[in-house]
């Protein structure tokens, strides 16, 4: 034990508590201070993602982003499955879910829509993940997320994301982040086969 | 005083920079130095958590108990940490995400943590800022400098500006894990050919 040496107890303890209150506090209150401002971005961030997988002009102001928004996105639930759906002018024109999965470093969170026949993807885009900055993460980077427009879908299919160059690619992976390109892939097509097979149809 | 400061500010960033003469902060060093942006943004968190937790180390050095004095160190830096990171969430969410995991990692940054145990302990709050100060700017010039080349020769641009035209066939090595071993190593090989280091100054080693 610690005591044998003389060393004293009770002092340290007491100062490692009184630090830890202080920069408890501290971070505490900074954080109740700037929730709201987190809140707003990652609302924002939702937003912007949404519209850009409805392949929508995505308005540079906030205010007028979070109008269109409201103006053509809905959000509805089918089972235990939510999806936004895109009406403009009076016609249904995609849904779209959102989808995660595990990158190299972490979860990897998304949105994909499809068009309203679940036939083709409408876009895919990244609202969070932690890959390497550079290699992996650029996977949020518009050449690489634009790639996935207009991928066509079917049921009998089980791989709908094919890398080039492989036979049927239609989809360019990051270089130099191949397991970052794979784990979206999986993530992906796993996804897509459970929206077939049980969403389908069903909204 | 101003002799000292100006000590401080030659040992933290040209004598005895914490990244080519400590080697020290090398993994960041190597992660995130493919993009200028990124590095000034790493810097400048650097520089930021290791000033303050400097001077809060120094500030509570004649009242912490000696053999708590890591815990201690630990729980500041990564309440200053901690802090980079809601500010930057708050307020910069795009450079948030493109630093991803490393703003979190500041937190393991050998930096830090050394100039709290070498300086900090031993010196007044206010040089210790200073401190903390000069070796965040070390830190963070060699990240620039290695990013300079990095994302020039990679992605033909700077800040993310193209500057090298649409002929440039990018380097794609320079981007990747290899590219900043190979630009590390060179800065580390030219310093220690070209820059005298404190002990040769000295004329020997000290302890």
């Amino acid at each position: 034990m610690a005591k044998k040496k003389g060393k004293p107890i009770v002092f340290p303890v007491v100062f490692m508590v009184l630090v830890a209150a202080v920069f408890t506090g501290v971070l505490a209150t900074l954080n109740a201070v700037t929730i709201d401002t987190i809140r707003e971005q990652e609302e924002l961030k939702k937003q912007t993602s949404i519209l850009y997988v409805f392949d929508q002009t995505i308005p540079a102001d906030a205010d007028a982003l979070v109008a269109k928004y409201n103006e053509v996105i809905s959000h509805g639930s089918s089972g235990d499955v939510d999806y936004y759906m895109a009406t403009v002018e009076g016609q249904v024109t995609g849904y779209a879910f959102e989808f995660q999965g595990s990158g190299l470093w972490g979860t990897i969170w998304g949105y994909v829509a499809v068009t309203p026949e679940f036939d083709q993807i409408m876009g895919v885009d990244f609202i969070k993940h932690s890959e390497t900055p550079g290699l992996g993460g650029r996977i949020s980077e518009a050449w690489y997320r634009d790639q996935f427009r207009g991928i066509s879908l079917d049921d009998a299919q089980q791989e709908f994301i094919i890398y080039k160059p492989a036979a049927g690619g239609n989809v360019d992976a990051v270089t130099g982040a191949t397991l970052t390109s794979v784990s979206v892939k999986n993530m992906l097509d796993e996804r897509l086969r459970e929206l077939l097979a049980n969403t389908k149809g069903a909204i | 005083m101003a002799s000292k400061t100006k000590k401080i500010f030659t040992l933290g960033v040209w004598q005895d920079n914490p990244v080519y003469r400590q080697i020290l902060g090398i993994c960041s060093a190597l992660a995130v130095t493919n993009l200028m942006m990124n590095s000034l943004v790493m810097g400048l968190g650097l520089i930021f958590v290791t000033a303050f937790s400097s001077l809060t180390v120094s500030l509570l050095r004649n009242y912490t108990p000696k053999h708590i004095r890591m815990m201690v160190q630990t729980l500041i830096i990564a309440g200053y940490v901690i802090i980079v990171d809601i500010f930057l969430r708050a307020y910069y969410p795009a450079m948030s995400e493109a630093l991803g995991p490393y703003v979190g990692l500041i937190i393991t940054n050998c930096i830090i943590m050394g100039r709290a145990e070498a300086f900090a302990q031993f010196n007044t709050p206010f040089y210790s800022f200073l401190d903390g100060v000069a070796s965040g700017t070390g830190y963070a010039l060699v990240l620039l400098f290695i990013a300079f080349f990095r994302e020039l020769l990679g992605f033909g641009s700077l800040f993310g500006i193209n500057v090298l035209g649409a002929g440039w066939v990018n380097w794609t090595l320079m981007i990747m894990p290899p590219g900043a071993f190979f630009m590390l190593g060179i800065v580390i090989w030219i310093t220690h050919r070209y820059l005298p280091s404190e002990e040769d100054l000295k004329g020997g080693a000290k302890a």
